[in-house]
């Protein structure tokens, strides 16, 4: 016999409480975004639900909502995708090549995530504006490709690391060249890697605020998260309802993919981490 | 030594990593250098100014005062975030039903955009119909409601909770990491050595999760130094000014039109931030064995 | 191996080219900002200006908040782009404009303006650079049914009648409407709070630029600040969130929905009082603000004034449009649809407009007494520091005259930086 041990129990306790930490502002915003009007916590008449900020974020075609959530969902796409591209060739040089200055580069890639975002955002502004392409994608998805670069780098090279390279060497006697080698043997192999690479840039793209702020002017290229900070009515009033439905319409497929895809997040965030 | 095919093939793929950062990283940074020793506002002619700029900002007390908060800011997030995300870490690594559920509740906060849940937090402090204010009234905390963002201490915890909320999880989920791949058979053997839990603890744990949980300093720290969106959402940088952050400020001059000015800030900023980062890889030793 | 790598480059090309936007044709852009409603209604005048005079126009639609509007033509007037030809400034924006070099200069007289609101913002070195589109002012909103119920005949004239009226009434009302309030208005740090402060110091007589000069600490200065600082902590009338979260939204939906006796705010929350949604629709009353004895109400002047750029390309067409929109026509259209305030005093006059909207009667009389913020191209600057101090004065932790006094410091700091050199 066991003696009885309280500390399962506890751990459940625990465990509850972290999900409510986590949980109840999130739910707040679901509220909201249902409830007739925000003070439904003050009024004594209660919560009368609706769906209208839904329809309105949905059909109010001049709240652009969904010219948002476009341009966010291909900026961060674009930008994730390029930055797993360029990150994976380099990784490719960086666990499989004998160059000098590796650690150098790798290092020097990671000391450039440290950079404020306000310490590159005008200088960006002046030259994204010399180009004329102030409030165009390009103006986003190349700084958010170098901004997400380094951490998929990072990511990358453990991953590739832990590729054997007898399966390289195998494939060099078959007569494969440097490039089939990356793309028949390494790719496939690191493929959840890659994956898990590309959604935490594309969540990282997705959330930047400064940049957006700075080189976007309307609905042309603004994304999301710039939009709803700055969703407003007339004189600075605050349509909360909207702002929920709006936040939490938004954050939907970042949560399904966050639930759907929980263990490679966790393995992409980690294996950056547990190497380092 | 590499062949010279093998070292064009290298540099090629190297290429476009080079490229990108260089272009979008190194240049602007060094652009943002230039110009904080130039007088570049939209109304002025622009003007070689050499230190001009630095000296107007060791004068300047609203620096001083998002400078001092900046670095409070960073102070009490990043330790309260490392233990909680510890704590957090520690929960997920236990044995519970619907772990992979469980893990992926505790990711959602850091998948929504700060700015967003920067604006639920915004009505999660409103004074006349807050969450938090039902929620003190209705457990009789206080019988009148808190105007939570009204002293400068309630707006700088307002704050540093909002982020706590959303950069938590992002800890925790580190930790994690490093938490599975200690052996258990050091618990084991710790166990069998007559060690507690909290012995256990200090002797196992803590020693072998330092390199992850300097990463995750780092990754905090810095994060913390250059706050912006949170900020800019929920207080603007007010009341007072007490909460202004240091990208906020610089923010503001590049908004007003005085780009020189800005550039100063910013490359302040950046200075605290590498200062901050070279101190951390001094004394943790982070990534030497990569080298 | 060669071919992968070009295959990627030419795709980060390919994507950097699919994103420029196609340069407008020969079209003038003209930004305007505001809320999605206010929005549709230009887009409707733009159509009709295009239709009369055969001129495409591309409308640039701004968000609602001023500093991102400010930023949205910051960035391509610095850099000397074409477009927009026109667009909306804030009345605080113009002395920067100007000193920039950014407006080109209108040659036609503009008699049907306010003389006032011209002179003060719209001239920059003798010539007229800007025209009002709509204009503001502070305005004092009451509760017509509480004053006659607790006895009180009309509105207050001075500051202290406010305050004995608000005392009354709110502690009266306090016993059904906990949440009942005295006076609201916009403390918290923004720029509204300049509006109000400056309102409040100039009823007591004071005035914070003198012959050029910033002279914060002065006696009725001091008064106001004081005066303010205690309507929240020493009486206390005035919310304790007023320092915090009190804008011009805040405020109007506090008075709206039967919790304040007094209200300051601009003219457009007149319309949304006496909508018939409103509980307070029919018992709301306008006045001019309050004053100290011996000295006269004032009003902080605010609205949005039209103005075209210097590097655009089509000059005329851009004056064009310009004409349009404060044609007699467009003008009472807008006030109208909007609730807008004509920058022309002639709409003012109109019987239509009087019948729809009365209190333009009185408002006629409060633009020639607006007291306009400093006209410096650095105002920016200096409203930021003004903000902060004023703010750590409301919220208490800073005595007025201390507050002033480091305001007064700071800001000949900034003023040195902008003017020495």
């Amino acid at each position: 016999m066991k003696p009885f041990s309280p500390r399962p129990l506890l751990t459940l306790v625990a465990a509850l409480v972290m999900l409510l930490f986590c949980l109840v502002p999130f739910g707040y915003m679901v509220l909201t975004s249902f409830a007739r009007q925000p003070d439904y916590l003050r009024k004594q008449e209660g919560l009368a639900l609706t769906l209208e900020h839904y329809h309105d974020i949905l059909s109010a075609e001049s709240l652009h909502f969904l010219d948002y959530l476009r341009n966010s969902l291909v900026i961060s796409g674009v930008s994730a995708a390029c930055a797993v591209a360029i990150a994976a060739l380099a990784a490719y040089v960086l666990t499989r090549l004998r160059i000098p200055g590796k650690g150098t580069i790798l290092f020097g890639v990671l000391a450039a995530s440290l950079f404020p975002q306000v310490s590159l955002v005008s200088y960006l502004f002046k030259v994204m504006n010399a180009l004329g392409w102030i409030n165009t994608y390009p103006a986003l998805i190349l700084p958010y490709i170098a901004w997400v670069l380094p951490l998929s780098l990072w990511i990358l090279v453990s991953y590739f690391a832990q590729i054997p390279l007898d399966l390289d060497r195998a494939a060099r006697v078959d007569g494969c060249s440097r490039p089939q080698i990356l793309l028949r043997v390494i790719l496939p192999v690191a493929a959840p890697g890659i994956f898990s690479t590309f959604l935490l840039a594309f969540i990282f793209s997705f959330n930047e605020f400064l940049f957006a702020l700075v080189l976007t002017t309307d609905y042309q290229a603004r994304t999301i998260p710039v939009g709803i900070a700055l969703f407003q009515g007339l004189h600075g009033e605050i349509p909360w309802g909207r702002i929920m439905a709006a936040s939490v319409f938004t954050t939907l497929p970042v949560v399904a993919l966050t639930l759907l895809f929980q263990r490679r997040i966790v393995q992409g965030l980690t294996r950056g981490a547990v190497k380092g | 030594m590499p062949s010279d095919r093998e070292f064009k093939t290298a540099l090629l793929f190297l290429l476009p990593l080079l490229l990108t950062v260089l272009a979008f990283i190194a240049v602007p940074v060094a652009g943002t250098i230039y110009d904080s020793f130039f007088r570049d506002v939209t109304f002025l002619p622009r003007r070689f100014l050499g230190l001009e700029n630095y000296r107007s900002l060791l004068a300047d007390r609203a620096f001083y005062q998002a400078l001092l908060f900046t670095l409070l800011f960073t102070i009490a997030s990043v330790p309260l975030e490392v233990v909680l995300g510890l704590v957090f870490a520690l929960i997920l690594n236990r044995p519970l039903p619907a772990r992979g559920l469980l893990r992926a509740a505790v990711l959602i906060p850091w998948a929504i955009p700060a700015a967003v849940s920067g604006r639920a937090f915004e009505l999660i402090y409103n004074f006349s119909y807050g969450l938090a204010n039902y929620l003190v009234l209705t457990l009789g905390l206080s019988d009148a409601p808190v105007n939570w963002l009204g002293s400068s201490y309630g707006a700088f915890a307002s704050l540093v909770i909002a982020d706590a909320w959303r950069t938590t999880p992002f800890v925790a989920i580190i930790l994690l990491a490093g938490l599975t791949a200690i052996p258990g058979d050091l618990y084991r053997q710790a166990t069998i050595d007559g060690a507690g839990t909290l012995q256990q603890f200090a002797r196992v744990t803590l020693p072998l999760l330092k390199p992850v949980l300097m990463v995750a300093l780092l990754f905090r720290t810095i994060d913390a130094l250059r706050v912006f969106d949170v900020v800019y959402v929920i207080t603007g940088g007010g009341p007072g000014g007490s909460t202004n952050a240091l990208s906020l400020y610089g923010y503001q001059y590049f908004l007003s039109g005085d780009f020189g000015y800005g550039s100063t800030i910013s490359v302040v900023l950046f200075a605290v931030a590498l200062a901050l980062s070279i101190l951390y890889v001094r004394v943790s030793g982070f990534g030497r064995e990569l080298a | 191996m060669k071919r992968s790598a070009v295959w990627i480059l030419a795709l980060c090309l390919g994507l950097l080219l699919a994103g420029c936007r196609q340069q407008p044709e020969a079209r003038l852009t003209f930004a305007v900002g505001g809320a999605p409603a206010e929005l549709d209604v230009w887009e409707e005048f733009v159509r009709r200006f295009s239709v009369q005079t055969g001129i495409a126009v591309e409308m640039l639609r701004q968000p609602t908040d001023s500093n991102q509007r400010r930023q949205g033509l910051l960035i391509p007037l610095k850099s000397s782009q074409a477009d927009p030809d026109v667009f909306l400034m804030d009345v605080v924006w113009l002395a920067q404009f100007s000193a920039s070099g950014w407006l080109l200069p209108f040659d036609e007289a503009a008699a049907e303006f306010f003389p006032r609101v011209l002179d003060l913002v719209d001239r920059h070195g003798g010539e007229l650079v800007a025209l009002p589109v709509n204009v503001d002012a502070g305005l004092l909103y009451y509760r017509q049914d509480l004053l006659d119920r607790y006895g009180f005949v009309g509105p207050p004239a001075t500051w202290a009648e406010l305050v004995a009226q608000a005392r009354t009434v709110q502690t009266g009302e306090r016993s059904e409407h906990p949440g009942f309030w005295g006076y609201v208005w916009q403390g918290a740090e923004y720029e509204g709070l300049i509006c109000n402060f400056l309102e409040v110091a100039a009823s007591a007589g004071g005035e914070i630029v003198e012959d050029g000069n910033f002279v914060l600490d002065r006696p009725a200065n001091r008064q106001a600040l004081a005066f303010l600082t205690g309507l929240i902590h020493d009486e206390p009338i005035s919310p304790p969130n007023t320092f915090t979260q009190m804008k011009e939204e805040e405020v109007r939906e506090a008075f709206q929905g039967g919790r304040a006796l007094f209200e300051r705010n601009w003219p457009y929350a007149w319309a949304q009082h006496q909508a018939p949604s409103s509980p307070v629709a029919g018992k709301t009353g306008i006045a001019p603000l309050p004053h100290f004895p011996g000295e006269e109400s004032a009003a902080t002047l605010g609205g949005w004034h039209i103005g075209i750029s210097r590097y655009t390309d089509r000059p005329e067409q851009a004056r064009e449009l310009v004409r349009y929109v404060t044609s007699f026509a467009v003008q009472k259209e807008m006030a109208l649809r909007l609730g807008w305030n004509p920058g022309r005093r002639d709409v003012y006059r109109d019987p239509q407009v009087l019948a729809e909207l009365p209190y333009l009667e009185q408002l006629r009389g409060i633009f020639d007494h607006a007291v306009a913020r400093p006209v410096l191209p650095y105002y920016t600057q200096v409203s930021q520091v003004l903000q902060r101090h004023l703010n750590a004065a409301l919220a208490g932790w800073v005595p007025p005259e201390e507050a002033l006094r480091q305001a007064q410091a700071e800001i000949e700091a900034v003023t040195a930086r902008y003017r020495l050199h």
